[in-house]
């Protein structure tokens, strides 16, 4: 006998009959556990059990933010106010067709003008289906709502604003005389489980097994899962591997030089705080060891922004801004490279760092992919290309693009989506054609495509997951993690 | 980067084309924050403080929509210097470098005064590094007396602007709000200040960079102005002549230039020239993909300011004065794509095939943590990011500065340093699941952080918890070995001692002669310091070397 069992039985032989919250308080036990262990002696002839059927109503999201006024209460109250629409102005086709459906709205010749009854529910008289989601949202009884205002229930499931589960309840339970002797020590009268005795010897041939209700309520189970944020970078990187990319890393803690210098970004400018960005007082200083990469890198300043530019500040660890201080690390690597080797397509995905005020969207610790394609002959259309198959890949066909600003790439460009639900444009990534000043620096005669985008803000995306805020992704609650739903691309 | 706001009716004056306002700005490169009926807020990307004005932003949508073509040479001065600044030789070693400007027959009425005022404060705060770098100042001429020098003092006094009688500067400094605001971008001179300062005859017009005197105040109705650059930087400085006067230009003032005399030697500010550049066909149409005909270059250069003439197989590009983020042809290459409109670019794909490979490093990862999934654990991820409160208090671990990575200045307390842990960030979960269903498994693959003799070390490990009223040593144990005999690394277990785990109930693993792990049942203080309710066993094995 399992724990539960034994504790829920041992308090009902004392008790007698129990009903649910006698049994929650008696045993200390939660609702779950206590359903399990109620279910499993009830299988095992241990107690009888009273059932009932119950309703179970959950309002939806819509439906929430519907309470203090449905969007066809909103649309005769505007039209109340302005005496008569025109069909064309009204976006809201579900708050029109309730409206008509209603009878509060009559439609002429492309104008739109209340009835009698729509006059009426614009003085604030009670709205059947409001009064049923109010009485649900307060924590009434489903089935005393579903019998007051049968119309108005139906409605609001058709609508979607509610979600409605039958399910059988146990109400309360009595230990039976198996129960009483199975907690006195006596073996178990009556054949609940089949075990491994029977089968060898056969006796189950002679056994009439109890049946069970296949509807009585189990314990949850939850399988372990990986996180979202891992499952998502996965088929992020199975992208690119289908596009023939190379993946590769680098070093979080960076210097200032490979994060910032290495890619034009002058040292006493405000393109050197286009991301606030966190610098270390342990360690203090970070070498680089390739001499002659800092003067052409020094050259490269001087020449280009005509100020000084300081090795010391150069040395200064930071938290990498962005992974294309990884990029930059290759394009260095590459220069000695194999011809055979170009066009070179490589990609990294990593943490990278904002030492800014975080909200929905903002993050002080990020995920982002960049990538770069080394070669000759390479365009912006090769670019624009490139990066439309990825996000097409992702689901993500209409993107737009607009001119951007990076001290690193010129051209620069950025990729946008519209989020519907959001009403805002959400900038997919950062890219263009990495300045000449820079693979000269790095010793590389050779065009280089770049590109940086978010990890985290596609997952916000309903098509790919929809994540209402980033912040929720990284609290880790484990029972989001059970129940999240899953990465669809 | 530095947001800034417009009437939108004034700009919508500048927009020659069908296309709406919004869309105009969007397709320029310019990221709108807020648009209404009233008022358009952009943000201005560093490389166009031209933009941050708002002459220079009516030029640009005006040249973009085709409502006005850039003129050749527009932005020539032919007036003779309308007033002089000696320069003495103290500011040498402090804010060497002065420019000077005159504006007769300004406008600056409505909102002109503001807009102009606005764009001072924005450059000087983000170009002028708050100041320290470069300020802008504004006087009335009718107000100075007599001509002007530029020096620098240890003391003297000011009639601030907007404050009716005089105050010594060392007051100023303390109580002023200007002088408290900017006490950093004052120059100092041992332990005292030293004030750049700007004097006609009689007074002192500009204590630098923190206020100008209240006489020579601009208002509405001004006509002649008196304007004065100062910086530490001479191509800040110019940058800033040139986008200031090319704007009161295209406003329709007249600009003087200013003579600055050093001793002897004397040179007129602002200098206003157009840089040439020059650009084959094939080079742009090479860049971006499209071809574009080299008439078409000609007015896509217009729509972006710039003017341009055929020039055997090349264009020649004039680039107006103001225009100081064109560093050369790439710059010119872009401002032709934008003309063009990047959306109007047809893909094309690379031709040539390639295949992809995966890091190791990251398969590893995912090896490791199916197999913790395999063994009932759900994953985590927290932030690399944590404080010492978390890492080392709540753990009851010791701190050892040295060994952990720091950060200098944070926004928040919650992020002081790198973790060089994995388990405290898997304990604030379990505390934050409280509502979970037991038993509660969670574990995390990651990165750690750690320095040694002074440089950073980034390492790998894996942690894991389990949580319910039955957890205990041998459940923890038996993880830690399934992973260990996965990996075929050979392993023995020792007893351990370790403040954050009970003792007796503690272990390491020590593998190829370094501890690689630490489990065991989590000291009850610990659990409690993280606010859990329930027993806690937990591991941590470092993946570097397995």
């Amino acid at each position: 006998m399992h724990e539960y069992e034994a504790r829920l039985l041992d308090f009902l032989t004392k008790r007698g009959q129990a009903s649910m919250d006698e049994m929650e308080r008696g045993t200390g036990m939660g609702r779950d556990k206590l359903v399990w262990a109620l279910e499993s002696l009830a299988e095992k002839g241990a107690v009888s059990v009273k059932r009932e059927r119950i309703i179970e109503a959950k309002v939806t999201k819509e439906a929430s933010g519907y309470r203090d006024e449905f969007p066809e209460e909103a649309l005769v109250r505007r039209i109340s106010s302005a005496g008569r629409m025109r069909i064309s102005s009204i976006n809201d086709q579900i708050a029109l067709g309730w409206a008509k459906r209603n009878g509060w709205i009559r439609v002429d010749s492309g104008s739109v003008t209340l009835t009698e009854a729509g006059k009426k529910a614009t003085s604030g008289a009670g709205y059947a289906q409001r009064s049923a989601l109010c009485s649900l949202i307060k924590g009434e009884d489903p089935s005393s709502v579903m019998a007051k205002a049968k119309d108005a229930w139906t409605t609001l499931i058709k609508r979607n604003l509610i979600e409605v589960k039958e399910a059988t309840a146990i109400t309360d339970a009595t230990p039976t005389k198996v129960g009483i002797d199975m907690h006195a020590g006596a073996p178990a009268a009556g054949v609940g489980e089949l075990t491994r005795e029977m089968i060898s010897s056969g006796s189950w041939r002679k056994q009439k097994f109890r049946e069970y209700d296949v509807n009585a309520q189990t314990e949850s189970a939850y399988p372990a899962r990986l996180h979202p944020v891992r499952e998502f970078t996965n088929r992020i990187r199975q992208k690119w591997f289908e596009m023939g990319f190379i993946e590769v890393e680098g070093p979080i803690i960076e210097s200032a030089f490979w994060n910032f210098d290495a890619l034009f970004s002058p040292q006493d400018h405000p393109t050197r705080e286009m991301q606030d960005t966190f610098y270390l007082s342990n360690p203090k200083q970070l070498s680089i060891d390739d001499v002659e990469l800092i003067g052409r890198v020094k050259k490269m300043h001087l020449e280009g922004w005509k100020e000084g530019w300081s090795e010391q500040l150069a040395r200064s660890p930071v938290l990498r801004t962005h992974t294309t201080s990884v990029s930059a690390r290759y394009m260095k690597k590459l220069a000695k490279a194999a011809e055979s080797s170009y066009p070179a397509k490589l990609f990294s995905i990593g943490s990278v760092f904002r030492n800014e005020a975080t909200d929905y969207k903002h993050l002080a610790e990020l995920r982002q992919y960049d990538g770069i394609i080394v070669g000759d002959n390479l365009t912006m259309a090769n670019l624009i290309q490139t990066l439309k198959s990825f996000y097409a890949r992702l689901g993500l066909d209409d993107v737009k693009l607009a001119p951007s600003y990076f001290p690193f790439t010129e051209p620069s460009l950025g990729f946008f989506y519209y989020d519907e639900k959001r009403d805002d444009i959400i900038e997919l990534c950062g890219g263009g054609i990495i300045r000449k000043e820079i693979t000269k620096a790095m010793g590389l005669n050779k065009t280089v495509l770049a590109w940086g985008g978010g990890v985290d803000r596609l997952l916000l995306n309903d098509k790919i997951f929809g994540v209402g805020a980033l912040p929720e992704l990284y609290k880790n609650d484990i029972a989001w993690l059970r129940s999240r739903g899953g990465i669809k691309v | 980067m530095a947001i800034i706001s417009f009437d939108t009716k004034d700009l919508q004056a500048a927009n020659g084309g069908k296309r709406g306002l919004t869309d105009v700005i969007t397709d320029m490169g310019v990221e709108i924050e807020e648009a209404t009926k009233q008022e358009i807020k952009v943000n201005i990307d560093p490389n166009r403080p031209d933009l941050l004005d708002f002459t220079g932003m009516h030029r640009a949508i005006a040249n973009f929509t085709g409502k006005k073509k850039p003129q050749d040479n527009r932005y020539k001065i032919s007036n003779a210097p309308a007033m002089t600044i000696t320069v003495q030789a103290a500011v040498k070693k402090v804010r060497p470098y002065i420019a000077g400007i005159v504006v007769k027959n300004a406008d600056l009425t409505g909102q002109k005064l503001k807009y102009f005022i606005n764009f001072t404060e924005k450059f000087s705060d983000t170009y002028g590094r708050k100041r320290k770098k470069l300020a802008i100042g504004v006087h009335s001429i009718a107000a100075i007396n007599g001509s002007l020098t530029y020096t620098a003092e240890g003391s003297g006094s000011i009639t601030p602007l907007g404050l009716g009688k005089p105050m010594r500067f060392d007051k100023l400094m303390k109580e002023h709000i200007k002088g408290i605001t900017y006490q950093d971008a004052v120059p100092t001179f041992g332990k005292s200040y030293l004030y750049p300062l700007l004097k006609d005859d009689s007074k002192t017009i500009a204590l630098i960079p923190v206020t100008n005197c209240e006489e020579t105040k601009v208002t509405e109705n001004t006509k002649e102005l008196f304007i004065d650059i100062t910086s530490t930087s001479d191509v800040a400085l110019g940058n800033a002549a040139a986008v200031i006067a090319c704007s009161f230009i295209d406003s329709g003032a007249d600009v003087y230039p200013v003579e600055i005399a050093y001793g002897k030697a004397k040179k007129a500010t602002p200098t206003l020239e157009y840089r040439e550049i020059k650009l084959s066909m094939s080079t742009a149409e090479r860049t971006l993909g499209v071809a574009t005909g080299r008439h078409n270059i000609i007015s896509l250069a217009n729509r972006m300011g710039h003017t341009a003439a055929k020039y055997g197989s090349s264009v020649l590009f004039y680039v107006p004065p103001y225009r100081v983020d064109v560093l050369n042809e790439q710059d010119i290459i872009e401002d032709i794509a934008i003309a063009y409109g990047y959306n109007n670019i047809e893909p094309i794909a690379i031709l040539g095939t390639s295949s992809g490979m995966s890091n190791d490093s990251a398969d590893s990862d995912n090896r490791i943590a199916l197999t913790m999934v395999g063994l009932g654990y759900t994953e985590a991820i927290n932030s690399l990011l944590t404080s010492e409160e978390v890492s080392f208090t709540k753990m009851g671990w010791k701190p050892l500065k040295e060994s952990y990575v720091s950060i200098a200045d944070s926004k928040t307390s919650a992020i002081t340093m790198l973790r060089q842990s994995l388990l405290p960030g898997l304990l604030q979960n379990i505390a934050a699941s409280a509502n979970a269903t037991m038993p509660q498994r969670l574990f995390e693959v990651g990165k750690t952080f750690h320095v040694k003799a002074g440089k950073p070390i980034e390492g790998k490990g894996i942690a894991f918890v389990s949580v319910h009223s039955k957890a205990n040593f041998a459940e923890i144990k038996s993880a830690v070995e399934a992973l260990f005999k996965q990996t075929g690394t050979d392993y023995r277990i020792e007893e351990h001692r370790d403040a954050a785990f009970m003792q007796g109930r503690c272990a390491r693993v020590v593998s190829k002669g370094r501890q690689a792990a630490l489990f065991g049942e989590v000291h009850p203080e610990t659990i409690s310091n993280f606010r859990i309710e329930e027993p806690v066993v937990a591991a941590e094995i470092s993946l570097d070397d397995l």
